[in-house]
């Protein structure tokens, strides 16, 4: 009897085709997968995985610390190099630019700054308790992460209005 | 029962086609149209039964590394607090901050070099970013330590501007 | 019992003979279906690729299937099209009860045991299934693990030891010492926590990613276990383990409730204590 199911059966589908594109390797047996190896495509990841507070926390915690350390890096090496292109990047000239700029304006940049700088302290005592081994439960985590993530906001919108 | 079966594929055929198929085919764009490192095509070394090459033992890239990031890291908490509670900071703890944010930047940016860059893959893009981090390092100790010694330090300069 | 069975059929069968004429209209209903029965349509996007047309990119095709005739778990589903929709849709399954780890995939942007997944009954929403995500693919669901099982032989899954055990029978330890190895001996290697590990994505040729190091973890809390400095020193490298950043997909994605993440954690610990 045929094994196939009876739909596939009825449906005519229960014929398997076998190209015979591996025919020309035959004359070597062991070739035959490694060759099949390089055709395979790399199942899709990033773009289908589920946002969840897990990676999502973790990719922002990686962005922040590398906007803060970036201006950071920007802002000593170009302090460094200011003379020779006559910059002014002293503090006093600085807080003079800063403090001409609209109140609004200040809030905006003020908190845009705050931001990551909170969310990457607070989610980094987060990380610092991981590596103790606690809280590492599933629960705990979702609840940490949207702790943090609620905490960083209010602190950095205090700090933006300090 | 076989002449029944091979009957009824054209009848269930055209029953398919006049109402809406139940399968669609759809062309797939999950993933991005450019990738920057995309995946080689896979190449497998040995057998199944032959086990992954283990590396060499290298403590100071491995757990020492591990342990003075998160001795940085920790150290980083207090000092973060210390200019909230105070105002800002004399000049050697301010030093002593700019430091630890050196280091704490540093590692973070190589473990980025090293997630993204892999050493079999891109040997020179990698090595290449590593000196061109060094370098920039280098340069920001040099520039906070200028700022830290001709103007008002780090955490005073940040309160300034913020009061401004 | 075949009697049994036959006898209370046929009780079964004669009841309405007595039932009073005010419930025969109620009885009568259960043998059609009820008007409000619709059928509940749920569609399936499935990733889609053939071995044998490899110029041909992934695609994803939709298949169509009445909830009502279909068993409760994604792994009915995906049984059901290949029965009696398309023959050609390839995944591997095995136990259908979450023990042979074969059927793992990515179910609607997650990875876990199709056989354990529960079709969502919200039929506004239509699945997506992928293979497991950054995996080489054979042939539509089925990805090569093969690295992954090499990756498993090289941290020597299997008790090494060199004294014999003080009566010469078996290597005893203490009931707090198996304690340890609870939420270890369990895993499955189904490779869903590897898979979903961003930093695995990017490193599988070194990193070895959270399911072989919650194996290795298993072997370095092991009582009985002899060789924990070797093992440690396998492990002391940039790649191996350092490449854990704590993102912790792998303990949400479990489909067998472990927690790679604290075995990760563990053994950092065991790390720094030289």
């Amino acid at each position: 009897m045929n094994s196939a199911s009876p739909v596939a059966v009825a449906m005519g589908r229960n014929m398997q085709i076998r190209p015979a594109t591996s025919a020309a390797n035959l004359a070597d047996p062991t070739k035959i997968l490694p060759q099949q190896r390089l055709n395979r495509p790399v199942a899709p990841h990033l773009t289908i995985y589920r946002p969840q507070v897990t990676w999502v926390l973790s990719s922002l915690n990686r962005i922040t610390g590398f906007a803060l350390s970036g201006s950071l890096y920007l802002f000593a090496s170009a302090y460094l190099v200011a003379p020779l292109f006559g910059w002014h990047l002293e503090s006093a000239s600085l807080a003079a630019a800063f403090g001409a700029l609209p109140l609004i304006a200040k809030v905006l940049i003020k908190s845009t700054v705050a931001l990551p700088f909170t969310f990457h302290s607070l989610n980094g005592i987060r990380h610092l308790m991981w590596d103790l081994g606690r809280g590492l439960t599933n629960q705990q985590v979702i609840k940490t992460g949207w702790t943090v993530v609620g905490l960083s906001v209010v602190s950095a919108l205090a700090i933006a209005f300090m | 029962m076989a002449s029944l079966a091979r009957q009824t594929p054209l009848f269930r055929r055209s029953c398919l086609s006049a109402s809406r198929s139940p399968m669609q085919v759809m062309a797939f764009h999950a993933s991005a149209k450019k990738q920057i490192l995309p995946p080689l095509p896979q190449v497998i070394h040995g057998t199944t039964n032959d086990a992954v090459e283990v590396p060499k033992t290298h403590a100071t890239e491995g757990s020492y590394h591990w342990t003075f990031e998160r001795i940085i890291s920790a150290g980083l908490v207090p000092l973060t607090l210390a200019p909230f509670a105070a105002g800002s900071l004399n000049p050697t703890m301010d030093a002593i901050l700019c430091s630890a944010l050196i280091l704490h930047s540093h590692i973070g940016f190589q473990a980025m070099v090293i997630d993204y860059f892999p050493q079999r893959r891109v040997p020179k893009t990698r090595a290449g970013l590593m000196w061109l981090l060094r370098g920039f390092t280098l340069a920001t100790a040099v520039g906070l330590y200028e700022f830290e010694t001709n103007d008002v330090g780090i955490t005073e300069a940040l309160k300034r501007i913020w009061k401004a | 019992m075949a009697a049994l069975r036959s006898t209370s059929r046929l009780v079964a069968s004669s009841r309405p003979l007595f039932r009073p004429a005010f419930a025969s209209r109620s009885y009568a209903t259960v043998g059609e279906p009820a008007p409000s029965e619709q059928p509940k349509m749920k569609t399936f996007h499935i990733y889609r690729w053939n071995p044998d047309e490899p110029a041909e990119k992934p695609k994803m095709q939709s298949y169509t299937l009445d909830l009502k005739k279909t068993g409760p778990m994604m792994l009915d589903a995906l049984i059901r099209i290949k029965n009696e929709m398309d023959p050609t849709l390839t995944f591997r399954r095995s136990c259908r009860e979450g023990i042979c780890g074969s059927c793992a995939m990515n179910i609607d942007g997650v990875n876990t045991l199709a056989c354990l997944c529960r079709i969502p009954t919200d039929t506004a929403k239509e699945s997506r299934i992928y293979p497991l995500p950054h995996t080489y693919v054979v042939k539509d669901l089925v990805p090569d693990l093969t690295y992954f099982y090499k990756q498993y032989k090289s941290i020597k899954p299997y008790l090494q030891r060199d004294t014999p055990s003080e009566d010469g029978l078996e290597y005893r330890q203490s009931q707090e010492d198996r304690k340890k190895l609870d939420g270890l001996y369990e895993c499955i290697l189904c490779a869903c926590c590897s898979t979903s590990c961003p930093s695995y994505w990017w490193n599988s040729e070194e990193y070895l990613g959270p399911a072989i190091l919650l194996q290795s973890y298993r072997w370095l809390a092991d009582s009985r276990d002899e060789k924990t400095a070797e093992r440690k020193a396998a492990l002391d490298n940039s790649m191996s383990v350092y490449r854990c950043h704590t993102i912790l997909n792998c303990s949400r994605t479990c489909p067998k409730g472990l927690n790679p993440a604290r075995a990760i954690a563990e053994i950092k610990k065991m790390l720094t204590s030289h």
